[in-house]
Protein backbone atom coordinates (compact mmCIF):
# COMPACT_ATOMS: atom_id res chain seq x y z
CA UNK A 1 0.00 0.00 0.00
CA UNK A 2 1.18 3.49 -0.79
CA UNK A 3 1.77 5.88 2.08
CA UNK A 4 -1.03 8.39 2.75
CA UNK A 5 -0.55 11.82 1.24
CA UNK A 6 -0.06 14.61 3.78
CA UNK A 7 -1.92 17.90 3.49
CA UNK A 8 1.34 19.56 2.47
CA UNK A 9 1.83 17.10 -0.38
CA UNK A 10 -1.76 17.58 -1.55
CA UNK A 11 -1.30 21.34 -1.54
CA UNK A 12 1.97 21.02 -3.48
CA UNK A 13 0.40 18.68 -6.05
CA UNK A 14 -2.39 21.14 -6.74
CA UNK A 15 -0.05 24.12 -6.78
CA UNK A 16 2.11 22.35 -9.37
CA UNK A 17 -1.00 22.13 -11.58
CA UNK A 18 -1.83 25.80 -11.02
CA UNK A 19 -4.83 25.01 -8.82
CA UNK A 20 -4.79 27.33 -5.81
CA UNK A 21 -6.33 26.15 -2.56
CA UNK A 22 -7.99 28.22 0.14
CA UNK A 23 -6.17 28.14 3.50
CA UNK A 24 -6.96 24.94 5.38
CA UNK A 25 -8.54 23.24 2.37
CA UNK A 26 -5.67 20.77 1.88
CA UNK A 27 -6.16 19.44 5.42
CA UNK A 28 -9.76 18.63 4.56
CA UNK A 29 -8.95 17.18 1.12
CA UNK A 30 -6.18 14.80 2.15
CA UNK A 31 -8.29 12.27 4.11
CA UNK A 32 -10.76 11.92 1.25
CA UNK A 33 -8.04 11.42 -1.33
CA UNK A 34 -6.25 8.87 0.85
CA UNK A 35 -9.49 6.97 1.43
CA UNK A 36 -9.60 6.14 -2.29
CA UNK A 37 -6.30 4.27 -2.16
CA UNK A 38 -7.83 1.03 -0.94
CA UNK A 39 -6.34 -2.44 -0.62
CA UNK A 40 -7.41 -4.55 -3.58
CA UNK A 41 -7.18 -8.36 -3.49
CA UNK A 42 -6.92 -8.54 -7.29
CA UNK A 43 -3.77 -6.40 -7.55
CA UNK A 44 -1.59 -9.47 -7.25
CA UNK A 45 -3.35 -11.03 -10.23
CA UNK A 46 -2.78 -8.03 -12.46
CA UNK A 47 -0.83 -9.26 -15.52
CA UNK A 48 1.96 -7.07 -16.86
CA UNK A 49 0.25 -7.09 -20.28
CA UNK A 50 -3.13 -5.93 -18.99
CA UNK A 51 -3.90 -2.30 -19.81
CA UNK A 52 -7.06 -0.19 -19.60
CA UNK A 53 -8.15 -1.18 -23.12
CA UNK A 54 -8.38 -4.84 -22.02
CA UNK A 55 -11.60 -3.83 -20.33
CA UNK A 56 -13.25 -2.95 -23.64
CA UNK A 57 -12.58 -6.45 -25.00
CA UNK A 58 -13.93 -8.07 -21.85
CA UNK A 59 -17.04 -5.91 -21.84
CA UNK A 60 -17.89 -7.05 -25.37
CA UNK A 61 -17.43 -10.78 -24.62
CA UNK B 1 -60.93 9.92 -17.92
CA UNK B 2 -58.06 10.86 -15.60
CA UNK B 3 -55.47 13.33 -16.83
CA UNK B 4 -53.81 12.00 -20.02
CA UNK B 5 -50.41 13.00 -18.61
CA UNK B 6 -50.77 10.37 -15.88
CA UNK B 7 -50.87 7.50 -18.36
CA UNK B 8 -47.75 5.45 -18.95
CA UNK B 9 -45.88 6.10 -22.18
CA UNK B 10 -47.00 2.70 -23.53
CA UNK B 11 -50.63 3.45 -22.66
CA UNK B 12 -50.40 6.90 -24.23
CA UNK B 13 -49.02 5.42 -27.46
CA UNK B 14 -51.82 2.84 -27.53
CA UNK B 15 -54.49 5.52 -27.08
CA UNK B 16 -52.90 7.70 -29.74
CA UNK B 17 -52.92 4.73 -32.12
CA UNK B 18 -56.60 4.09 -31.38
CA UNK B 19 -57.29 7.82 -31.83
CA UNK B 20 -58.79 8.00 -28.34
CA UNK B 21 -56.36 10.82 -27.63
CA UNK B 22 -54.55 13.41 -29.71
CA UNK B 23 -50.95 14.53 -29.37
CA UNK B 24 -52.29 18.00 -28.63
CA UNK B 25 -54.30 16.69 -25.66
CA UNK B 26 -51.25 14.91 -24.29
CA UNK B 27 -49.16 18.06 -24.55
CA UNK B 28 -51.89 20.21 -23.03
CA UNK B 29 -52.20 17.82 -20.09
CA UNK B 30 -48.42 17.84 -19.48
CA UNK B 31 -48.33 21.64 -19.70
CA UNK B 32 -51.16 21.93 -17.15
CA UNK B 33 -49.29 19.69 -14.71
CA UNK B 34 -46.04 21.61 -15.25
CA UNK B 35 -47.84 24.84 -14.37
CA UNK B 36 -49.11 23.33 -11.12
CA UNK B 37 -45.98 21.45 -10.09
CA UNK B 38 -43.05 23.60 -11.21
CA UNK B 39 -43.32 26.15 -8.35
CA UNK B 40 -43.24 23.26 -5.88
CA UNK B 41 -40.43 21.08 -7.28
CA UNK B 42 -38.35 23.26 -9.67
CA UNK B 43 -37.89 20.40 -12.13
CA UNK B 44 -37.56 22.58 -15.25
CA UNK B 45 -34.96 25.23 -15.98
CA UNK B 46 -36.79 26.06 -19.20
CA UNK B 47 -40.20 24.94 -20.40
CA UNK B 48 -39.81 26.41 -23.87
CA UNK B 49 -40.43 23.79 -26.52
CA UNK B 50 -37.13 22.62 -28.02
CA UNK B 51 -38.37 20.17 -30.65
CA UNK B 52 -41.96 19.86 -31.94
CA UNK B 53 -41.90 16.13 -32.65
CA UNK B 54 -43.60 14.60 -35.65
CA UNK B 55 -46.59 12.53 -36.62
CA UNK B 56 -44.58 9.44 -37.41
CA UNK B 57 -42.15 7.25 -35.52
CA UNK B 58 -42.24 4.92 -32.53
CA UNK B 59 -42.66 7.80 -30.06
CA UNK B 60 -44.72 10.12 -32.25
CA UNK B 61 -46.61 12.72 -30.23
CA UNK B 62 -45.08 11.86 -26.85
CA UNK B 63 -43.96 14.86 -24.75
CA UNK B 64 -40.50 14.34 -23.24
CA UNK B 65 -37.93 16.65 -21.65
CA UNK B 66 -34.30 16.02 -20.79
CA UNK B 67 -31.53 16.87 -18.39
CA UNK B 68 -30.06 20.25 -19.33
CA UNK B 69 -26.81 18.70 -20.58
CA UNK B 70 -28.03 17.18 -23.83
CA UNK B 71 -27.07 19.68 -26.46
CA UNK B 72 -29.40 20.95 -29.16
CA UNK B 73 -27.92 23.01 -31.98
CA UNK B 74 -28.64 26.71 -31.57
CA UNK B 75 -30.25 26.27 -28.15
CA UNK B 76 -29.00 26.86 -24.63
CA UNK B 77 -27.57 24.09 -22.43
CA UNK B 78 -26.66 25.44 -19.02
CA UNK B 79 -25.39 22.12 -17.61
CA UNK B 80 -26.72 23.15 -14.19
CA UNK B 81 -23.89 25.63 -13.88
CA UNK B 82 -23.03 29.30 -13.67
CA UNK B 83 -20.07 28.80 -15.99
CA UNK B 84 -22.21 27.56 -18.87
CA UNK B 85 -25.25 29.72 -18.16
CA UNK B 86 -26.61 30.81 -21.53
CA UNK B 87 -24.15 28.71 -23.54
CA UNK B 88 -25.55 27.92 -26.99
CA UNK B 89 -24.74 24.43 -28.23
CA UNK B 90 -23.25 24.09 -31.73
CA UNK B 91 -24.67 20.61 -32.33
CA UNK B 92 -27.41 18.24 -31.26
CA UNK B 93 -26.82 15.24 -29.03
CA UNK B 94 -27.03 11.90 -30.82
CA UNK B 95 -29.60 10.65 -28.31
CA UNK B 96 -31.82 13.68 -29.00
CA UNK B 97 -31.45 13.24 -32.76
CA UNK B 98 -32.74 9.70 -32.36
CA UNK B 99 -35.68 10.75 -30.19
CA UNK B 100 -36.50 13.47 -32.74
CA UNK B 101 -36.43 10.83 -35.47
CA UNK B 102 -38.80 8.71 -33.37
CA UNK B 103 -41.26 11.62 -33.36
CA UNK B 104 -41.05 12.56 -29.66
CA UNK B 105 -41.59 16.16 -28.54
CA UNK B 106 -38.93 17.87 -26.43
CA UNK B 107 -40.83 20.32 -24.25
CA UNK B 108 -38.10 21.75 -22.05
CA UNK B 109 -34.80 21.47 -20.25
CA UNK B 110 -34.66 19.80 -16.85
CA UNK B 111 -32.82 20.82 -13.71
CA UNK B 112 -29.71 18.90 -12.73
CA UNK B 113 -26.79 18.98 -10.33
CA UNK B 114 -24.04 21.39 -11.36
CA UNK B 115 -22.09 19.73 -14.20
CA UNK B 116 -23.76 16.42 -13.18
CA UNK B 117 -21.33 16.28 -10.28
CA UNK B 118 -23.53 15.74 -7.23
CA UNK B 119 -25.74 12.92 -5.93
CA UNK B 120 -28.55 14.86 -4.25
CA UNK B 121 -30.21 17.39 -6.58
CA UNK B 122 -28.92 20.48 -4.77
CA UNK B 123 -28.08 23.34 -7.10
CA UNK B 124 -26.73 26.70 -5.90
CA UNK B 125 -27.12 28.33 -9.32
CA UNK B 126 -30.55 27.16 -10.51
CA UNK B 127 -32.20 26.30 -7.21
CA UNK B 128 -32.58 22.87 -5.68
CA UNK B 129 -34.84 20.41 -7.40
CA UNK B 130 -37.30 19.06 -4.83
CA UNK B 131 -38.79 15.63 -4.32
CA UNK B 132 -42.42 15.51 -5.52
CA UNK B 133 -43.36 13.20 -2.62
CA UNK B 134 -42.13 15.79 -0.12
CA UNK B 135 -40.16 18.87 -1.19
CA UNK B 136 -38.11 18.86 2.03
CA UNK B 137 -36.34 15.74 0.77
CA UNK B 138 -33.72 15.27 -1.91
CA UNK B 139 -34.60 14.09 -5.40
CA UNK B 140 -31.29 12.30 -5.76
CA UNK B 141 -28.93 13.46 -8.47
CA UNK B 142 -27.53 14.34 -10.69
CA UNK B 143 -30.52 13.82 -13.03
CA UNK B 144 -32.70 15.50 -10.43
CA UNK B 145 -35.16 17.19 -12.77
CA UNK B 146 -35.55 14.01 -14.80
CA UNK B 147 -36.57 12.02 -11.73
CA UNK B 148 -38.87 14.72 -10.35
CA UNK B 149 -40.55 15.53 -13.68
CA UNK B 150 -41.31 11.89 -14.48
CA UNK B 151 -42.54 11.20 -10.94
CA UNK B 152 -44.89 14.21 -11.00
CA UNK B 153 -46.15 13.14 -14.44
CA UNK B 154 -44.95 16.32 -16.13
CA UNK B 155 -43.41 14.33 -19.01
CA UNK B 156 -43.67 10.69 -20.01
CA UNK B 157 -39.94 10.01 -19.85
CA UNK B 158 -36.66 11.90 -19.63
CA UNK B 159 -33.04 11.25 -20.44
CA UNK B 160 -30.47 11.32 -17.67
CA UNK B 161 -26.80 10.54 -17.44
CA UNK B 162 -25.24 8.08 -15.00
CA UNK B 163 -21.57 8.30 -14.03
CA UNK B 164 -21.88 7.14 -10.41
CA UNK B 165 -25.62 6.70 -9.95
CA UNK B 166 -27.13 9.80 -11.53
CA UNK B 167 -30.03 8.00 -13.23
CA UNK B 168 -30.63 5.44 -10.49
CA UNK B 169 -30.51 7.73 -7.44
CA UNK B 170 -33.25 10.08 -8.69
CA UNK B 171 -35.26 7.11 -9.93
CA UNK B 172 -35.10 5.53 -6.47
CA UNK B 173 -35.71 8.74 -4.51
CA UNK B 174 -38.57 9.92 -6.72
CA UNK B 175 -40.24 6.53 -7.20
CA UNK B 176 -39.78 6.04 -10.94
CA UNK B 177 -38.05 3.47 -13.14
CA UNK B 178 -34.51 4.32 -14.28
CA UNK B 179 -32.10 2.44 -16.51
CA UNK B 180 -28.34 2.84 -16.28
CA UNK B 181 -27.16 1.45 -19.60
CA UNK B 182 -24.01 -0.53 -20.32
CA UNK B 183 -20.99 1.68 -20.97
CA UNK B 184 -21.05 1.98 -24.78
CA UNK B 185 -24.73 1.19 -25.33
CA UNK B 186 -25.90 4.77 -26.04
CA UNK B 187 -23.89 7.41 -27.88
CA UNK B 188 -22.63 10.24 -25.70
CA UNK B 189 -21.97 12.50 -28.66
CA UNK B 190 -23.35 15.94 -27.85
CA UNK B 191 -23.85 15.17 -24.15
CA UNK B 192 -21.85 17.05 -21.54
CA UNK B 193 -18.96 14.84 -20.37
CA UNK B 194 -18.10 14.25 -16.73
CA UNK B 195 -15.85 11.17 -16.63
CA UNK B 196 -15.48 9.47 -20.00
CA UNK B 197 -14.63 6.00 -18.67
CA UNK B 198 -17.85 5.93 -16.67
CA UNK B 199 -20.40 8.20 -18.39
CA UNK B 200 -23.56 6.54 -19.65
CA UNK B 201 -26.94 7.81 -20.85
CA UNK B 202 -30.25 6.24 -19.98
CA UNK B 203 -33.98 6.85 -19.58
CA UNK B 204 -36.11 7.56 -16.53
CA UNK B 205 -39.73 6.65 -17.13
CA UNK B 206 -42.85 5.37 -15.42
CA UNK B 207 -42.22 1.67 -16.02
CA UNK B 208 -39.71 -0.82 -17.37
CA UNK B 209 -41.85 -1.11 -20.47
CA UNK B 210 -41.58 2.65 -21.00
CA UNK B 211 -37.81 2.56 -20.48
CA UNK B 212 -37.63 -0.15 -23.15
CA UNK B 213 -39.49 2.07 -25.60
CA UNK B 214 -37.06 4.95 -25.05
CA UNK B 215 -33.99 2.70 -25.07
CA UNK B 216 -35.04 1.18 -28.39
CA UNK B 217 -35.04 4.68 -29.87
CA UNK B 218 -31.66 5.85 -28.53
CA UNK B 219 -29.42 2.76 -28.44
CA UNK B 220 -26.93 1.74 -31.09
CA UNK B 221 -23.60 2.43 -32.68
CA UNK B 222 -22.69 6.00 -33.53
CA UNK B 223 -19.43 6.76 -35.30
CA UNK B 224 -19.19 10.05 -33.41
CA UNK B 225 -18.85 8.10 -30.15
CA UNK B 226 -16.46 5.33 -31.21
CA UNK B 227 -16.99 3.42 -27.96
CA UNK B 228 -20.60 2.67 -28.84
CA UNK B 229 -21.29 -0.98 -29.41
CA UNK B 230 -22.94 -2.76 -32.32
CA UNK B 231 -24.31 -5.39 -29.90
CA UNK B 232 -27.95 -6.27 -30.56
CA UNK B 233 -30.43 -4.71 -28.17
CA UNK B 234 -32.47 -7.90 -27.71
CA UNK B 235 -35.52 -6.30 -26.13
CA UNK B 236 -37.88 -9.15 -25.28
CA UNK B 237 -39.98 -8.33 -22.24
CA UNK B 238 -40.86 -12.02 -21.83
CA UNK B 239 -37.19 -13.06 -21.60
CA UNK B 240 -36.63 -15.57 -18.75
CA UNK B 241 -34.25 -14.64 -15.93
CA UNK B 242 -32.75 -15.88 -12.68
CA UNK B 243 -31.93 -13.61 -9.76
CA UNK B 244 -29.28 -13.60 -7.02
CA UNK B 245 -29.28 -11.67 -3.75
CA UNK B 246 -27.05 -11.24 -0.68
CA UNK B 247 -29.68 -11.28 2.05
CA UNK B 248 -27.31 -11.26 5.02
CA UNK B 249 -25.51 -8.16 3.72
CA UNK B 250 -28.83 -6.36 3.22
CA UNK B 251 -30.01 -7.33 6.73
CA UNK B 252 -26.79 -6.01 8.23
CA UNK B 253 -26.41 -2.83 6.18
CA UNK B 254 -29.78 -1.61 4.95
CA UNK B 255 -32.41 0.23 6.96
CA UNK B 256 -35.10 -2.27 8.06
CA UNK B 257 -37.82 -0.60 5.97
CA UNK B 258 -35.59 -0.66 2.90
CA UNK B 259 -34.61 -4.28 3.53
CA UNK B 260 -38.22 -5.36 3.94
CA UNK B 261 -39.27 -3.71 0.67
CA UNK B 262 -36.32 -5.19 -1.23
CA UNK B 263 -36.94 -8.68 0.15
CA UNK B 264 -40.59 -8.40 -0.84
CA UNK B 265 -39.53 -7.44 -4.37
CA UNK B 266 -37.15 -10.41 -4.54
CA UNK B 267 -39.98 -12.69 -3.50
CA UNK B 268 -42.13 -11.42 -6.36
CA UNK B 269 -39.30 -12.11 -8.84
CA UNK B 270 -39.01 -15.63 -7.39
CA UNK B 271 -36.36 -18.37 -7.55
CA UNK B 272 -33.71 -16.19 -5.92
CA UNK B 273 -30.26 -17.60 -5.22
CA UNK B 274 -28.09 -16.46 -2.30
CA UNK B 275 -24.58 -15.26 -3.27
CA UNK B 276 -21.71 -13.44 -1.59
CA UNK B 277 -21.97 -9.68 -2.15
CA UNK B 278 -19.52 -7.96 -4.49
CA UNK B 279 -17.00 -5.80 -2.58
CA UNK B 280 -19.16 -2.70 -2.91
CA UNK B 281 -16.86 -0.38 -1.00
CA UNK B 282 -13.66 -1.34 -2.85
CA UNK B 283 -15.32 -1.02 -6.24
CA UNK B 284 -16.95 2.24 -5.19
CA UNK B 285 -13.56 3.67 -4.18
CA UNK B 286 -12.18 2.64 -7.58
CA UNK B 287 -15.11 4.33 -9.30
CA UNK B 288 -14.48 7.50 -7.35
CA UNK B 289 -10.77 7.42 -8.24
CA UNK B 290 -11.63 7.28 -11.93
CA UNK B 291 -14.45 9.80 -11.65
CA UNK B 292 -12.49 12.38 -9.73
CA UNK B 293 -9.34 12.11 -11.87
CA UNK B 294 -11.27 12.36 -15.14
CA UNK B 295 -13.70 15.06 -14.00
CA UNK B 296 -10.84 17.23 -12.76
CA UNK B 297 -8.98 16.81 -16.05
CA UNK B 298 -12.19 17.75 -17.89
CA UNK B 299 -12.60 20.89 -15.77
CA UNK B 300 -8.91 21.80 -15.44
CA UNK B 301 -9.03 25.00 -17.51
CA UNK B 302 -12.07 26.41 -15.73
CA UNK B 303 -10.61 25.39 -12.36
CA UNK B 304 -7.58 27.52 -13.19
CA UNK B 305 -9.47 30.52 -14.47
CA UNK B 306 -12.99 30.47 -13.00
CA UNK B 307 -12.88 28.38 -9.85
CA UNK B 308 -14.94 31.00 -8.01
CA UNK B 309 -17.84 30.26 -10.38
CA UNK B 310 -18.28 26.70 -9.13
CA UNK B 311 -20.38 25.99 -6.06
CA UNK B 312 -18.33 25.13 -3.02
CA UNK B 313 -19.43 21.47 -3.10
CA UNK B 314 -18.41 20.92 -6.72
CA UNK B 315 -15.17 22.87 -6.38
CA UNK B 316 -14.10 20.64 -3.48
CA UNK B 317 -14.82 17.50 -5.51
CA UNK B 318 -12.84 18.89 -8.43
CA UNK B 319 -9.92 19.92 -6.23
CA UNK B 320 -9.67 16.36 -4.89
CA UNK B 321 -9.19 14.95 -8.38
CA UNK B 322 -5.99 16.91 -8.88
CA UNK B 323 -4.43 15.05 -5.95
CA UNK B 324 -4.93 11.58 -7.42
CA UNK B 325 -1.63 10.23 -8.76
CA UNK B 326 -1.77 9.24 -12.45
CA UNK B 327 -0.32 5.81 -11.69
CA UNK B 328 -3.07 5.12 -9.14
CA UNK B 329 -5.75 6.17 -11.62
CA UNK B 330 -4.32 3.98 -14.37
CA UNK B 331 -3.83 0.97 -12.12
CA UNK B 332 -7.49 1.17 -11.13
CA UNK B 333 -8.43 1.21 -14.82
CA UNK B 334 -6.16 -1.82 -15.43
CA UNK B 335 -7.93 -3.65 -12.59
CA UNK B 336 -11.32 -2.98 -14.12
CA UNK B 337 -11.43 -5.98 -16.46
CA UNK B 338 -10.35 -8.30 -13.64
CA UNK B 339 -13.23 -7.12 -11.51
CA UNK B 340 -15.68 -7.48 -14.38
CA UNK B 341 -14.47 -11.07 -14.92
CA UNK B 342 -14.80 -11.74 -11.19
CA UNK B 343 -18.34 -10.34 -11.08
CA UNK B 344 -19.42 -12.49 -14.01
CA UNK B 345 -17.71 -15.62 -12.73
CA UNK B 346 -18.96 -15.39 -9.15
CA UNK B 347 -21.96 -13.13 -8.51
CA UNK B 348 -23.58 -13.86 -11.88
CA UNK B 349 -22.19 -17.39 -12.31
CA UNK B 350 -25.59 -19.10 -12.32
CA UNK B 351 -27.96 -16.18 -12.64
CA UNK B 352 -28.76 -13.28 -14.93
CA UNK B 353 -29.42 -10.56 -12.37
CA UNK B 354 -28.00 -9.41 -9.05
CA UNK B 355 -30.60 -7.70 -6.85
CA UNK B 356 -29.84 -5.17 -4.12
CA UNK B 357 -31.25 -1.88 -2.81
CA UNK B 358 -30.64 1.22 -4.91
CA UNK B 359 -30.20 3.30 -1.73
CA UNK B 360 -29.76 1.34 1.49
CA UNK B 361 -30.86 4.16 3.79
CA UNK B 362 -34.02 6.29 4.00
CA UNK B 363 -33.98 9.30 1.67
CA UNK B 364 -32.38 12.23 3.57
CA UNK B 365 -33.66 15.78 3.61
CA UNK B 366 -32.15 18.57 1.50
CA UNK B 367 -30.98 20.29 4.67
CA UNK B 368 -29.24 17.18 6.02
CA UNK B 369 -27.25 16.79 2.81
CA UNK B 370 -26.68 20.44 1.94
CA UNK B 371 -24.16 23.06 2.98
CA UNK B 372 -25.76 23.27 6.43
CA UNK B 373 -25.79 19.52 6.91
CA UNK B 374 -23.17 19.64 9.62
CA UNK B 375 -20.58 17.04 10.53
CA UNK B 376 -22.78 14.10 9.49
CA UNK B 377 -23.27 15.37 5.96
CA UNK B 378 -20.35 13.51 4.28
CA UNK B 379 -21.46 10.24 5.86
CA UNK B 380 -25.05 10.79 4.69
CA UNK B 381 -23.85 11.40 1.12
CA UNK B 382 -21.67 8.28 1.25
CA UNK B 383 -24.65 6.24 2.45
CA UNK B 384 -26.77 7.49 -0.45
CA UNK B 385 -24.19 6.51 -3.11
CA UNK B 386 -22.86 3.33 -1.52
CA UNK B 387 -24.67 0.91 -3.84
CA UNK B 388 -24.54 2.69 -7.18
CA UNK B 389 -20.91 3.56 -7.99
CA UNK B 390 -19.67 -0.02 -8.03
CA UNK B 391 -21.93 -0.65 -11.04
CA UNK B 392 -20.32 2.20 -13.01
CA UNK B 393 -16.86 0.86 -12.28
CA UNK B 394 -17.88 -2.52 -13.73
CA UNK B 395 -19.61 -0.76 -16.65
CA UNK B 396 -22.62 -3.10 -16.52
CA UNK B 397 -26.31 -2.11 -16.83
CA UNK B 398 -28.67 -1.67 -13.89
CA UNK B 399 -32.39 -1.00 -13.57
CA UNK B 400 -34.00 0.71 -10.59
CA UNK B 401 -37.67 0.04 -9.86
CA UNK B 402 -39.92 1.52 -7.18
CA UNK B 403 -40.68 -1.24 -4.65
CA UNK B 404 -42.44 0.48 -1.76
CA UNK B 405 -42.58 3.49 0.53
CA UNK B 406 -41.06 4.12 3.93
CA UNK B 407 -43.01 5.21 6.98
CA UNK B 408 -42.55 8.88 5.96
CA UNK B 409 -44.16 8.23 2.59
CA UNK B 410 -40.94 8.42 0.57
CA UNK B 411 -40.15 5.91 -2.19
CA UNK B 412 -37.85 2.90 -1.86
CA UNK B 413 -36.07 1.53 -4.93
CA UNK B 414 -34.71 -1.90 -5.77
CA UNK B 415 -31.76 -2.25 -8.15
CA UNK B 416 -31.29 -5.07 -10.67
CA UNK B 417 -27.73 -5.40 -12.05
CA UNK B 418 -26.99 -7.48 -15.13
CA UNK B 419 -24.42 -8.70 -17.61
CA UNK B 420 -22.89 -6.23 -20.08
CA UNK B 421 -25.39 -5.34 -22.82
CA UNK B 422 -28.15 -7.37 -21.12
CA UNK B 423 -30.50 -4.41 -20.70
CA UNK B 424 -33.22 -6.57 -22.27
CA UNK B 425 -33.02 -9.11 -19.44
CA UNK B 426 -33.20 -6.40 -16.80
CA UNK B 427 -36.19 -4.78 -18.48
CA UNK B 428 -37.92 -8.18 -18.75
CA UNK B 429 -37.45 -8.68 -15.01
CA UNK B 430 -38.66 -5.16 -14.33
CA UNK B 431 -41.72 -5.71 -16.51
CA UNK B 432 -42.48 -9.01 -14.77
CA UNK B 433 -42.23 -7.29 -11.38
CA UNK B 434 -44.42 -4.38 -12.44
CA UNK B 435 -47.12 -6.75 -13.69
CA UNK B 436 -47.34 -8.03 -10.12
CA UNK B 437 -46.99 -4.72 -8.25
CA UNK B 438 -48.41 -1.24 -8.51
CA UNK B 439 -45.72 0.91 -6.84
CA UNK B 440 -44.83 2.41 -10.21
CA UNK B 441 -48.41 3.55 -10.69
CA UNK B 442 -48.59 5.60 -7.49
CA UNK B 443 -48.76 9.38 -7.96
CA UNK B 444 -47.30 11.99 -5.62
CA UNK B 445 -50.11 13.77 -3.74
CA UNK B 446 -51.34 17.21 -4.79
CA UNK B 447 -52.76 18.14 -1.41
CA UNK B 448 -50.48 21.07 -0.63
Amino acid sequence: MAKPLSAEVVEAMLAAQDIPLAPGRAERLAPGVNALNVADPLREALDFERDPTTYLRDLAK
Amino acid sequence: MSEPATLSLAEALARLARRELSAGELLESCRARIERWQPRINAFVSSEQRSPGSGTGALAGIPLAHKDMFYRAGQVSNCGSKIRRGWVAPETAAALERLDAAGALDIGALNMSEFAYGPTGHNDHWGDCCNPWNPQYITGGSSSGSGAAVAARLVFAALGSDTGGSVRLPAAACGVTGLKTTWGRVSRHGAMPLAHSLDTIGPLARSAEDCALVLAAIAGHDARDPLTSRAALGLDLEHPFKVAISSAWIERNAHPEVAAAVFAAAKVLGNVKEVEPPPFDTLSAHCLTVMQAEASAQHAQWMRTRSQDYSSAVRVRLEAGFAIPAAQYLEVLRLRSLWLERFRATTLADVDIYLCPAIAVPIPTREETGARGGADMPKRLADVTRLTRWVNYLGVPALVLPCGFDSRGLPIGVQLVGQPFAEGTLLAAGHAYQRESDWHRRLPPENW
